[in-house]
């Protein structure tokens, strides 16, 4: 652990605070759009932080992530709308709330219900992810495939529905991370003589334009017009209101850190699994659906402990367990840095900064929360023609600030149009990110590891590290397999009864 | 972040030394033709050429009567950076800071404009290229890595895959008549962690990347490719000491476009011989473990020929190139 002179430092630092409050407000701003999901949030305000000190671009991340976790509940409240997918489960109870007339006290609640999942999970993050970092040293060639591999397996469960898709989604993905020059050989592949390529493809294009991009593309083919009222400002839950709500909102925070830590999730589903426990726990499950306080607290619990908790896989191990931490996975590899055990080793300030950027920005977002609700809802009710031309234009000046370069935007809004034709086919795009972001290290770690060994793949089952990893990815790929093939013969067997 | 960190001592440094000198180290400056000089650089703001360029230019307005501008030209792994300087006019206006990085690219992809459309202007620094292996480890000099290598496979980590770190391992591998496997890596830190765990006897990298590692004592330092000792790591011999002939300069130096005045370069000769001895300039560069390499404009020419074509030939013998 750092002393404390390093924590008070970075707590009064300036720059520090800054980020994550600028992080946490443009977090509630990115949430509270409507198709703009957390990670989209992130993806947009990742190129700008190239030229950042590393632990601050990182820190300004993790705290976007808290504050879209809390933005996507305003929408969600107040039309109906949830502003991302984790906070599809408050609008059953919130939006109810709105139409008694209690949109505030529901925007309140879901306030500080953040603020307690948020609190618990940071402390989780702190708590859990430190005693990983002893497996630093004994990482070699073979444990870093095992790594990937683990990594790739994830793909399995975040196929939405469809393996054949995300399959081949992931091995677009696998192929754009061939391009460039040969990590063991240095031979250059697929660069057709063009020098812009020779480092590859960064992972940032592929995310800014597979999901931003994307989104935007499809948000401007939708034609449905939303409108909020803007005099609602948002009423505190009580020191009694609070108290009923315990129980809900530990139910959220103690669903929020299983999800986090497992791959695959998010904060979508533990949002809801956390709203069914809550009625099925609560002392009066029948005001549930009709404007329960707990309804809100349990879900809205739950996803901002995701949004802390889903960083600890991603720190220890390199496993990005939703699309947020895909994005901030770019994010550290971007900067240079690998994460895995060795981050903790070589980058101790990174990991400081996120524990206290993102303390910081737990803190003020009750301040802020309150501050910034008419500005979101000010931002919504623009034409969305303003808006996505703003957002575009926010993208693309992002992209051309990483390398100074027109190629990059060309490659980004080439993959925005293959993102927009995969959603138009039902392909997901999260396994080709993955695929892209891992198989650089799969590939390179592999070929390494049989440089070593002078050819023999045996070297994989000698690592005990490599071992473990990858009995838990072919644990991983049976288990959603079965699962898979389970729901397509329900499925089948009730289109045959209907 | 150690990088970060030294650079702003070593700015902190300098501009504290400025202060304390003051006017005392003023000398007059030569007369220079152009009053704004750009040095372009493919490296990020932050990366080693761009930090060797903005130190180098706060030293450099004493010797050159003129304003030094640094430009980050990145992308295509020096690619834009030479077609840049390649077209721009030859009057000693705009510069690249070269490393040994644009001759790979050069030879690897073929851009429009390769380090052949360039005239080597002057160069200035060698990188500390070192063998380093784990204190605790059972090698105890390069003889022994060698021995051992003899016996059994042995590995050996270069930091990347088309570098003169890769070179070095496979001319020293050459050298000593070993068939060790030659592991290469994607940066010098994760080299350092195979290293650390045994998994590669030794690594070969540059001394910048082992600072932490070194002060702490959990890597030793075996030879340099150096041709000549590392001032301040007197104990450490050389590799052709070591008895393998095998020896390196990571240059650091300044190309132009085709055709500068003699005048022109004549400038430079002088004014980059004198930078060298400047008192504040070597305090912070020898903190960098940067070796003051300075070769005339008359002589750079053919060093940079020998270089490209001895890096041809490797490229070739490693099928990385036809």
């Amino acid at each position: 652990m750092t002393t404390f002179q390093d924590i008070i430092h970075l707590l009064t630092g300036t720059p520090l605070f800054f980020v994550a409050i600028g992080g946490l407000t443009w977090g509630i701003l990115g949430g509270a759009l409507p198709g703009i999901s957390a990670s989209i949030t992130m993806a947009l305000v990742l190129p700008f932080t190239y030229t950042m000190d590393p632990a601050q671009a990182i820190a300004l991340l993790a705290c976007v992530y808290i504050g879209a976790e809390y933005g996507g509940s305003i929408p969600a409240i107040l039309i109906r709308t949830p502003g991302t997918n984790s906070s599809a489960a408050t609008v059953i109870d919130g939006y109810e709330m709105n139409r008694q007339g209690r949109a505030g006290e529901a925007l309140g609640i879901s306030l500080m219900s953040g603020v307690v999942g948020s609190l618990f999970g940071l402390a989780m993050l702190i708590l859990l992810t430190e005693p990983l970092s002893w497996l630093a040293l004994a990482f070699t060639p073979p444990s870093y495939f095992g790594l990937g591999i683990l990594g790739l397996s994830v793909i399995a469960s975040m196929s939405g529905g469809s393996l054949i898709k995300g399959l081949a989604s992931a091995t677009i993905g696998l192929m754009i991370a061939t391009v460039g020059t040969d990590p063991i050989s240095g031979v250059t592949r697929f660069t057709f003589d063009i020098p812009d390529l020779l480092g590859g493809i960064e992972p940032v294009l592929v995310m800014v334009g597979l999901f931003a991009l994307t989104e935007l593309m499809s948000q401007s083919g939708s034609t449905t017009v939303l409108q909020l009222n803007e005099t609602i400002r948002i009423k505190l839950p009580s020191w009694s209101m609070m108290k009923r709500l315990k129980r809900s909102q530990t139910i959220g925070c103690i669903l929020g850190l299983f999800e986090g830590l497992t791959p695959g999730g998010g904060g979508s589903i533990a949002a809801f699994m956390s709203y069914n426990e809550a009625k099925r726990w609560s002392k009066t499950p029948e005001t549930f659906g009709k404007g329960s306080e707990e309804g809100v607290a349990a879900p809205e619990a739950a996803n901002n402990t995701v949004a802390s908790t889903a960083l600890i896989p991603l720190l220890s191990f390199g496993i990005p367990s939703s699309n947020s931490t895909a994005v901030l996975l770019g994010g550290l590899l971007m900067h240079g840095l690998i994460p895995g055990p060795r981050l903790f080793e070589q980058s101790a300030q990174v990991i400081d900064s996120i524990y206290v950027g993102s303390f910081i920005a737990i803190v003020a977002q009750i301040g802020v929360g309150m501050i910034i609700l008419p500005a979101c809802i000010w931002l919504v009710n623009r034409p969305r023609a303003y808006r996505a031309g703003f957002i575009f234009a926010l993208i693309l000046s992002g992209i051309f600030t990483l390398n100074n370069s027109l190629f990059d935007l060309g490659i980004a809004l080439a993959l925005g149009l293959v993102g927009y034709l995969m959603r138009i086919a039902g392909f997901p795009v999260l396994p080709m990110i993955l695929g892209v972001v891992l198989g650089h290290m799969v590939e390179s770690s592999y070929r390494r590891s049989l440089v070593l060994s002078g050819g023999d793949h045996i070297i994989f089952l000698q690592d005990p590290i490599a071992v473990f990893l990858l009995s838990i990815a072919l644990i991983f790929v049976v288990f959603s397999l079965t699962r898979e093939f389970r729901d397509a013969r329900k499925t089948k067997i009730e289109e045959a009864h209907s | 972040m150690n990088l970060m960190k030294s650079i702003g001592m070593a700015a902190l440094g300098i501009a504290t030394a400025a202060i304390l000198s003051g006017a005392s180290a003023m000398a007059d400056p030569l007369p220079y033709p152009n009053k704004v000089v750009t040095l372009v650089t493919h490296s990020s703001p932050g990366g080693g050429s761009d930090v060797f360029l903005r130190e180098m230019t706060k030293h450099l307005g004493k010797y050159i009567g003129a304003t030094f501008i640094v430009e980050n030209a990145q992308g295509g792994s020096g690619a834009k950076a030479m077609a840049r300087v390649a077209t721009a006019p030859a009057d000693g206006s705009v510069f690249y800071a070269t490393t040994p990085t644009y001759i790979y690219t050069s030879l690897m992809s073929k851009p429009q404009n390769t380090y052949k459309d360039l005239d080597p202007l002057v160069n200035i620094f060698a990188d500390s290229e070192v063998i380093y292996t784990r204190t605790d480890g059972p090698f105890k000099s390069l003889k022994d890595v060698i021995e051992h290598a003899k016996k059994e496979r042995g590995r050996w980590g270069a930091a990347n895959p088309a570098s003169l770190e890769r070179q070095a391992a496979e001319q020293l591998k050459r050298a000593a008549g070993v068939t060790p496997a030659i592991v290469t890596h994607e940066g010098g830190g994760d080299m350092m962690l195979n290293v650390l765990n045994g998994t590669l006897d030794i690594g070969i990298g540059e001394i910048q990347e082992l600072r932490s590692q070194l002060d702490a004592g959990t890597i030793t330092l075996l030879a340099t490719f150096n041709p000549e000792r590392i001032v301040e790591k007197p104990d450490v011999p050389t590799v052709k000491e070591s008895g393998f002939d095998v020896s390196l300069v990571k240059f650091r130096g300044l190309a132009g476009p085709k055709g500068i005045p003699e005048t022109t370069t004549a400038i430079w000769d002088e004014a980059i011989k004198k930078l060298l001895e400047d008192p504040d300039y070597k305090k912070a560069y020898t903190a960098e473990v940067l070796v003051p390499q300075f070769i005339p404009h008359k002589d750079y020419p053919a060093f940079i020929d020998n270089f490209g074509s001895t890096t041809e030939a490797f490229l070739k013998s490693t099928g990385a190139i036809k």
